[in-house]
């Protein structure tokens, strides 16, 4: 059975085949050696056989084919509202002939079911909501990516960044002291400004663990910093762990269950080992979705919940502000139009839309908050979510996705998205580059830090 | 006090009249120079494609692309490089430029780094030209060590440190910057100018200012900084210490013309750069280093107090 010395069933595990993967220039070899990658057809027959539970096996079945889900996808909508693109097409032409035909595909067809499954489907699961079954595509197209990984059908990123977790629990080759070393640089940086600012860590038994996305400690490690500093305002008893400290799970995206279980055990270790009250995680969505919603499932907890308490950085703040903990300073709450961009993973997936209300109703002058149309669990996705923004085989296809948001944002008039998430941040900062509409983005932290009151305790010494 | 000197360029022409001035140091003071160049933005999330902050193009990153800037770098400078022996390296980074020359000065702890203006040059406007860059901006107010910025090609011109005026304006961080100026006029044998500026520029705005009141604040400014600073210059004579009223970055760029100094040190102030889309004219620091006709050495708070401690 024919395998690539790059392309193939294998996961990464070691750094060498990390790096031997990343000297592929943009998956060329990688790419070519996929053209002639056999389908292990027994294996997957047998995968399908063993993990398809009655859930997606009744979906499959009942889908009515009635194409009420096409208008929910934006993919299909962006695409001049091609019928290859109506949800439930997109599905039953991938998984469904895969299970219809017992595992017995090309590969052709996986070629074809990957660019399904990975640039027409950012797994937002919007058309969910209008399906009058609830039939979720977007859990089916989860599945099915965790099919095609386990067959070595993978984009080159996705592989890339399944393997970083593998090798380093972290979605960027970041090792456990140069995280901590990092967020210890950042506070030093910051101690002057903000008198008693520390990173406490590893501390046993505190109100709060906080996790974060390591693309912050890599590149905008200003954010390890802008969450100390707050948690210093608000008087919280926080800390970070040494290790398990990424909350985010590109293995997720990929599909590479195993490296998905493997990177939450990591941070439910932390858990255990620290025994927080609560663990608060980075402005990430998927991330969220990971660690807190799926990720206790991956790992085999009965209850389906994480070890402690876990909650998305969102709530925090909304909790903070609500409690009087972060008090803004009136007059400096955003006097310029502002729209908010509503995370799919945490929004639509977990219900927390009421929460980032509540926190411009803090941030921002009345008057300036322009909802997008639609919005809430109805938003569309950023454009770039599901791993979509990292693939560059499907770049063409991501930059046209991208023009939902991009019309939507234009259509509140806003000069600021206020985005609380790394992946739909990145769609909209790639968005203003790709189509230059004149508008700025941000996280809440930066905005946050310009606005709360430091407590005379923390003011600097002139 | 120079032996290790980090200068981060961009390795365009923006760098230019800064690369002059780190040659010529490291070459004079025997310094080992790390030549640093952040090569691009990191974007498209997770992907490998990052923008050149040379060309504004999309590239997919690998060690074999970071090698062939590293000799692009080499060969660009090569000239300069001859003169240095083996006292050299050129490191390449991808990341965003202020945080990466903070990261790598932080690893290598240098006794000094070396920037040129700003690389929005290709841009071009008057306000542009009246504004230092951002990085610079960001990495003088973090940085462990003093920041020398060159941005004019008449600072460049430089035979290395003879004269040297501190600016002060009686701040903490203003009498750190007086304290390297003396710690380095001493151990460089230069002649030390110590100078304040009585800011009236508020007389262009209507605001009355008796000449009385000036020379006032002239002569107690002399006397605070003879108070000040004349304990600390114990042993040293070739000194002066001067009050002149007017638009203070004006005047400082003015007063080293007369000295005909070749280095100003000044204070940082600013801890965080705050970006503003509309024009601002900035700091005197700013407008000093846009305008002076030698190079400018920053000075921030963290820098003041290792002086304080070496003290």
């Amino acid at each position: 059975m024919p395998e690539g010395t790059l392309c193939n069933k294998q996961p990464i595990d070691t750094d060498e085949q990390l790096k031997a993967l990343l000297g592929d220039k943009g998956g060329k070899v990688y790419y070519e050696e996929m053209k002639l990658l056999e389908v292990d057809q027994e294996k997957l027959q047998d995968t399908i056989r063993k993990t398809m539970k009655s859930r997606i096996k009744t979906w499959l079945k009942i889908c009515a084919h009635c194409g009420m889900c096409a208008d929910s996808c934006f993919l299909y909508r962006i695409n001049d509202c091609d019928p290859k693109q109506v949800p439930a097409y997109k599905v039953q032409s991938t998984l469904g002939e895969m299970v219809r035909k017992k595992g017995r595909v090309d590969n052709a067809f996986m070629h074809m079911a990957m660019e399904t499954a990975w640039a027409k489907c950012t797994c937002c699961n919007r058309c969910a909501m209008y399906c009058p079954h609830g039939i979720d595509m977007g859990v089916m197209v989860g599945y099915m990516r965790g099919l095609l990984y386990q067959q070595g059908f993978v984009p080159w990123e996705m592989k890339i960044g399944a393997g970083m977790h593998r090798v380093y629990r972290a979605q960027m080759d970041v090792t456990p002291e140069e995280f901590v070393d990092t967020f210890q640089w950042m506070v030093e940086e910051y101690e002057e400004e903000y008198a008693g600012l520390t990173v406490p860590v590893d501390k046993e038994g505190a109100d709060i663990m906080y996790t974060v996305n390591a693309r912050e400690v890599k590149h905008y490690p200003e954010d390890l910093a802008e969450a100390a500093i707050l948690f210093t305002i608000a008087g919280e008893d926080w800390t970070i762990p040494s290790s398990g400290w990424e909350l985010t799970s590109l293995a997720m995206f990929a599909g590479d269950w195993e490296a998905c279980r493997m990177q939450v055990e990591s941070v439910y270790d932390a858990m255990e080992r620290l025994k927080p009250k609560r663990m608060i995680g980075t402005e990430c969505g998927h991330a969220h979705r990971a660690t807190v919603i799926e990720g206790p499932y991956w790992a085999g907890r009965p209850d389906g919940k994480p070890p402690v308490e876990s909650i998305h950085y969102v709530e925090w703040v909304a909790e903070a502000l609500r409690t009087g903990k972060l008090k803004i300073d009136p007059e400096k709450r955003i006097k310029k139009p502002v729209t908010l961009q509503d995370s799919c993973n945490y929004i639509r997936n977990h219900g927390l839309k009421e929460i980032t209300r509540e926190i411009m109703s803090y941030m921002v002058e009345p008057g300036y908050f322009f909802d997008m149309a639609p919005n809430k669990e109805h938003n569309y996705c950023c454009g770039g979510g599901g791993g979509f923004n990292g693939i560059g085989l499907y770049r063409p296809q991501r930059n046209k996705a991208l023009i939902t948001k991009r019309d939507q944002i234009l259509g509140t008039g806003a000069d600021l998205v206020i985005a609380p998430c790394h992946n739909c941040w990145d769609a909209i900062r790639d968005l203003e580059e790709e189509y230059e509409i004149g508008i700025s983005w941000s996280f809440l932290k930066p905005l946050l830090i310009d606005m709360v009151i430091v407590p005379e305790h923390m003011k600097p010494e002139e | 006090m120079f032996n290790k000197i980090l200068f981060a360029t961009s390795a365009t022409e923006a760098c230019d009249h800064a690369a002059r001035v780190a040659f010529a140091m490291a070459e004079k003071y025997n310094a080992h120079l790390e030549i640093f160049h952040v090569l691009g933005l990191p974007t498209r999330a997770y992907s490998q494609v990052v923008i050149e902050v040379k060309t504004r193009e999309r590239i997919e990153i690998d060690e074999g692309y970071c090698d062939w800037v590293k000799e692009e770098v080499r060969m660009y400078y090569e000239r300069f490089l001859e003169k240095l022996g083996d006292r050299y390296a050129i490191e390449v980074a991808i990341g965003v430029t202020h945080r990466e020359i903070l990261r790598t000065a932080r690893n290598t702890n240098p006794d000094l780094i070396v920037m040129g203006g700003s690389t929005h040059h290709l841009e071009d406007s008057a306000y542009r030209q009246l504004i230092t860059g951002s990085t610079f901006q960001r990495v003088s107010g973090a940085a462990h060590c003093p920041v020398l910025v060159v941005t004019r090609p008449a600072a460049s011109f430089w035979g290395g440190f003879s004269k040297i005026v501190v600016g002060t304006d009686f701040s903490e961080s203003a009498d750190a910057a007086v304290d390297y100026g003396i710690k380095l006029a001493r151990s460089l044998d230069c002649e030390l100018s110590l100078f304040h500026a009585v800011d009236i520029s508020g007389l262009a705005m209507g605001q009355v200012m008796i000449q009385d009141d000036i020379e006032e604040k002239l002569r107690v400014a002399r006397k605070k900084m003879r108070y000040r600073y004349l304990p600390k210059l114990e042993g040293f004579t070739d000194y002066s210490i001067d009050a002149w009223e007017g638009i203070p970055y004006m005047e400082i760029v003015k007063y080293t013309r007369e000295k005909q100094a070749d280095l100003v040190i000044m204070a940082h102030h600013a801890r965080r750069f705050e970006e503003k889309k509309d024009a601002r004219m900035g700091s005197n620091l700013e407008q000093v280093i846009v305008r002076a006709g030698c190079p400018v050495l920053s000075i921030n708070r963290t820098v003041g107090r290792q002086v304080d401690a070496e003290k």
